[in-house]
């Protein structure tokens, strides 16, 4: 150490350790007490660094120059190594005195001897705005100063220190500071937290009306805007808290934040940050867990101080969201961080020109959210984001039909209207058959029935729990009891105490059928949302109601209900008799989680099979077999209305009568008529390996639009570089229905979307047919188009796409 | 095929006979409602003007005489109807044992290898729910098998029909099983019958008092209580969503006759040695014979 200042400082340094005396940091962390707007803590500290800025400015020149000179080397030899002339006559008060008269010039230093001119060689030829920065530099200096000397936390006090001899250094060197080390630069992480929050705000309540979707924005920018102001807890704090975790990562992240967003915004000499801006989920996930308890705290403590309107949308709404919100941070496969997050809606599109059809109904699972009443003080959240679209997509089909019927078609696609006309011959089996519907034809989905009864209201589906610290209520508690007995009864080789210590411990939850408002069976599980999985610990339908799909159904809303909760896999030891059973609902021996995550959390059982079940967060569980039920209807419709066009009937081949053992497919009369077609040879093949036609398809992009590689743009692709926004064309989205664009198509070729290529060229093609469909055929955009078309073409064949 | 574009034929004829037939029944109903409305009218005169005088009741006896007659009109009607109904499931149920033996499943499905438990227990539910109803003149007593009436005991149940039967499982325990008779032989006095479950695979072959034959009416609660178990007897039920059959005490008789039993199986899993009340169509309750218990 050989900066006179250091060594000056360290025995204070120690001092201020040992006597413990309030610190910055010592009020509990994060809150900037006192100030007025709970939102905005800090600020004061803020405005005060800025007023002796301003004060210290306004100085006399020679004034400043001695303040200055202070922190300048000294240039009378070169041997001398003097960083700063010291006062010869230091001011009494530990304070520096603002209202001290200047020292002279000549004033000899107290460490080297040399004039305090000698220090202020570099400085008198500066520029009025260069002292000023640099005075600016010196009061923060002198704060950082303060701060060290204030501060308890040695990680905190380290971190001040540091930035105290960078400042110091800067001034110098006469340079800008620039924080160097293993640090890293900002952004540390993408996306960042301002970004997330913002995808969770689209991702889960893009559903609601304009009026609630803007408050729940609203929430998320007052979120981000608290978070960019508050104090994190230092990294003792976080491992005090956290045993699991020895807070290295977390320490890193703790510094960075002192240096690039905390300490800045009181100290403008330092380059400012925003936290929500630089940083991203793995900060989040460090601090969420206490800012959320300290900001509801906050707000609760000083409600009276919120405006009347802020107060209720805080009071009420907040809770709820930052549930939401943990949910999205600590799940496993929340969508929010990923670097290419789009719009789950979007997710309908990429299916539409897939699957021909979108389901009739997709609905969520409306009885779980509504009667969710879990013991953890969560359960009751649960509902908000739930609510599913419903009622939009079955409507879809007649509200489309205008718009179809003058579509032009994407190779592949099934005109609407002869969507629409088979769909209206598929009648619902439940509107045909009467009242008495529980009548099934024999190759009816196993969980049809039990589905046809939750839509009557005869069986409902709960998820429940005990707990410690709310009083459950005493239905939840029957139940409880309910799902105890059914759980002893129907495993008998299962000791009834164990049941009931599982059934009711607060960890455990219990999915719960319930049909004339007693117990008829259950699932009871216990989610581990750190590890990723959820262990089923229980199954079993009461034997009376077995054998009637209510165990898939019971399955179909646990799995509903876990990808809501962003846990995508299910570990269970199954019995010999369940196995059986866990087959039929997609659970494999093969297991996949990893042991490290699993083990010493799930609970083990002798000569049991452990089983797992990935689920598949696009899938609707409770309404997968209808869906696939009427897109079989739909296809066997097809095939038929086809045979009753051709109506041509081929005498029976007899070749392999005659010994012919294998011929050509071409070569069977009449084939051609159906629409088959023989495969193309050679080039036109589909490319087997997904990667070689992953980078197949990221050249032919890349040649139309520059951003994954470096060549030009196409000078026509600019009008379908990005999704057209509804601010430039109000109507686009009424018209068009499946918007394609070739950032989106990037996108997707990034997600490995494009598993064949004529997925690839069917999303080419519409970008050419959706411009064609809603811009006139002479307008500009339609011109782009079929020059675009034109090179598309051009494009797949040179790269041996299709056919020349 | 044949055999069965003729029944086809047969079916539709009946179905066209009973559309007429409803339709008359409503014609018959708005006449009657006429002339009780009538009835209704004459007695309330009777009791404005305060006195029976002989007009009143030469009219009156006609005005009944004609009411009577009217309604036994339409219960004539009405059971030419049922008759119609029961035609049709008899041809349904030939054309079933038609099939059965002939291999093949049924007439509109592809042939599938096994049924899912799920629909079979669907089907026998709605077996059981499509029981006719036994509807006796007045003064008539329920015949042999309408509720809890039993067979003659020189009865022979038919082919086809469903019976309780007495098979001895590999274990070697003896078990009730819902089963349907594929023949008897006079000679041996014993029955074939298969096993509903596993239909076609497992036949047995058993003596006339391993076999209990099921109701083939539903016995009315509020006319017939007599042809129905009663509390606290002990009979054999199908145990809901199976094929077997348990020992159970009648919990409560049906009250309606769409209602089914409530009954209480043996169960020696829970502390009084029975289960909670459980429902059991009268299709599946039939008498115990052993009355100690096991």
């Amino acid at each position: 150490m050989s900066d006179p200042a250091t060594q000056a400082l360290q025995p204070r340094l120690l001092q201020a350790q040992s006597s413990g005396s309030a610190g910055s940091n010592t009020a509990a962390t994060g809150s900037g007490s006192g100030s007025s707007d709970p939102a905005r803590p800090g600020l004061s500290q803020q405005q005060r660094a800025s007023q002796k800025k301003a004060q210290v400015r306004a100085f006399p020149r020679a004034k400043k120059l001695e303040k200055l000179g202070v922190f300048s080397a000294c240039k009378a030899s070169d041997t001398c190594k003097c960083n700063g002339w010291k006062n010869p006559n230091p001011p009494t008060a530990t304070r520096m005195d603002l209202q001290q008269q200047a020292a002279s010039l000549s004033e000899p230093c107290r460490s080297c001897g040399h004039a305090l001119v000698h220090c202020l060689d570099l400085i008198n030829m500066s520029t009025n705005d260069e002292i000023n920065r640099l005075l600016g530099m010196v009061v923060d200096v002198e704060n950082l100063f303060m701060s060290v000397h204030k501060e308890e936390d040695t990680d905190t006090k380290q971190v001040y220190f540091y930035l105290f001899k960078l400042l110091r250094k800067c001034i110098l060197q006469m340079s800008q500071p620039i924080v160097e080390g293993s640090l890293g630069s900002p952004p540390f992480e993408k996306p960042n937290i301002e970004q997330g929050v913002l995808n969770f705000v689209q991702y889960k309540f893009s559903h609601l009306a304009p009026k609630e979707r803007q408050t729940m924005f609203e929430l998320s920018k007052m979120f981000l805007l608290c978070l960019n102001y508050w104090k994190l807890e230092t990294p003792t704090q976080y491992r005090q808290r956290s045993q699991k975790d020895d807070g290295t990562a977390y320490k890193v992240d703790y510094t960075r934040w002192l240096c690039y967003c905390h300490v800045p915004q009181s100290n403008d000499s330092l380059p400012r940050y925003e936290t929500t801006q630089v940083f991203g989920r793995s900060l989040l996930k460090s601090i969420f867990t206490v800012t959320r308890r300290q900001l509801l705290e906050k707000f609760r403590v000083e409600k009276d101080k919120l405006l009347p309107e802020k107060r209720t949308l805080i009071l009420t709404h907040f809770p709820k969201f930052l549930s939401m919100l943990e949910e999205e941070i600590y799940g496993e496969n929340s969508p929010i961080w990923e670097a290419d997050f789009t719009m789950p809606a979007s997710d309908g599109t990429q299916l539409g020109h897939q699957t021909v059809i979108s389901p009739a109904s997709v609905s969520g699972s409306p009885s779980l959210s509504k009667g969710m009443s879990s013991g953890s003080s969560l359960g009751s959240m649960d509902a908000g984001g739930a609510e599913p679209i419903t009622g939009e997509k079955r409507k879809l089909p007649e509200a489309l039909t205008l718009e179809d019927a003058k579509r032009i078609r994407v190779m592949g696609d099934i005109p609407m209207e002869l969507v629409n006309e088979v769909m209206m011959t598929i009648t619902d089996p439940a509107a045909m058959l009467g009242p008495e519907t529980n009548l099934l034809t024999p190759n009816a989905a196993r969980d049809e029935t039990a589905r046809l009864e939750e839509r009557r209201g005869i069986i409902e589906f709960h998820v429940i729990g005990n707990s410690l610290s709310q009083k459950s209520n005493k239905k939840i508690l029957m139940w409880l009891v309910g799902l105890q007995n059914v759980f002893s009864h129907q495993l008998p080789r299962m000791p009834k105490e164990y049941i009931t210590r599982l059934v009711f411990d607060p960890k455990h939850k219990t999915l719960a059928l319930i049909k004339d408002g007693r117990v008829i069976g259950g699932i009871c599980f216990r989610m581990f949302p750190t590890q990723g999985f959820t262990e089923i610990v229980f199954c079993a339908v009461t034997s009376n109601e077995q054998v009637k799909g209510y165990g898939t159904h019971l399955m179909n809303h646990l799995k509903e209900y876990h990808i809501k909760h962003n846990i995508l896999y299910f570990l269970t030891y199954a019995d010999e008799y369940a196995i059986g059973y866990f087959k039929k609902q997609g659970f494999s021996k093969d297991i996949k989680v990893p042991k490290s995550r699993y083990l010493g959390y799930i609970k083990d059982y002798e000569g049991a099979t452990l089983m797992e079940c990935e689920l598949n967060p696009r899938i609707p569980y409770t309404e997968l077999s209808h869906i696939i039920k009427r897109q079989k209807e739909i296809i066997k419709k097809l095939i038929e209305r086809k045979q009753s066009q051709i109506r041509k009937v081929y005498p029976g081949l007899t070749c392999f009568k005659e010994g012919v053992r294998q011929i050509p497919v071409e070569s069977i009369p009449g084939i051609r008529e159906t629409g088959w077609k023989p495969s193309n040879k050679e080039k036109g093949k589909e490319v087997k390996d997904p990667d070689l036609l992953y980078n197949m398809l990221k050249n032919l992009l890349a040649q139309i639009k520059p951003s994954m590689s470096h060549h030009q743009t196409h000078p026509d692709a600019w009008p379908f570089m990005e999704p057209v926004k509804k601010s430039e064309a109000p109507d686009y989205y009424e018209i068009i229905r499946f918007p394609i664009d070739l950032k989106t198509m990037t996108e997707r070729l990034k997600n490995r979307y494009y598993v064949t290529k004529k997925l690839f060229i069917a999303d080419l093609q519409r970008i050419i047919t959706n411009c064609r469909e809603y811009n006139p055929p002479d307008s500009e955009y339609c011109k782009c188009a079929n020059t675009l078309e034109k090179f598309f073409y051009f494009k797949l064949k040179d790269g041996g796409l299709i056919d020349k | 095929v044949a055999l069965w574009t003729i029944s086809d034929t047969k079916i539709a004829e009946l179905l066209t006979e009973l559309h007429q037939l409803i339709k008359q029944t409503q014609e018959e109903r708005s006449r009657s409602e006429h002339n009780l409305l009538n009835i209704q009218k004459t007695h309330e005169r009777m009791q404005t003007e305060n006195k029976t005088s002989p007009y009143y009741r030469t009219k009156l006896r006609g005005l009944y005489t004609t009411a009577k007659a009217d309604a036994e009109a339409e219960c004539s009607i009405l059971r030419h109807a049922l008759d119609k109904i029961a035609e049709i499931k008899s041809l349904l149920e030939e054309r079933r044992i038609a099939a059965k033996m002939a291999g093949v499943y049924s007439d509109s499905d592809p042939p599938r290898k096994t049924m899912r438990r799920g629909v079979l227990m669907t089907l026998l539910q709605q077996s059981a729910m499509t029981l006719p109803l036994w509807i006796g003149k007045p003064g008539d007593s329920p015949p042999p098998l309408c509720g809890a009436t039993p067979a003659s005991s020189d009865y022979v149940a038919k082919q086809g029909d469903k019976v309780a039967a007495r098979v001895k499982a590999v274990d070697g325990d003896e078990q009730w099983i819902l089963a349907e008779v594929v023949s008897y032989s006079h000679s041996t006095n014993k029955y074939e019958v298969d096993d509903i479950d596993e239909e076609g695979k497992e036949r047995h072959t058993l003596s006339r008092r391993r076999i209990i034959p099921l109701p083939q009416w539903k016995a009315n609660p509020e006319t017939d209580p007599e042809a129905l178990f009663s509390k606290d007897q002990l009979v054999l039920a199908l145990y809901p969503q199976t094929t077997c059959f348990y020992r159970a005490l009648i919990h409560t008789p049906p009250h309606r006759p769409q209602d089914d039993y409530s009954v209480l199986f043996e169960d020696t899993s829970y502390a009084d040695g029975y289960s909670p009340p459980l429902n059991v169509a009268q299709r599946y309750v039939v008498a115990c014979k052993e009355n100690k218990k096991k």
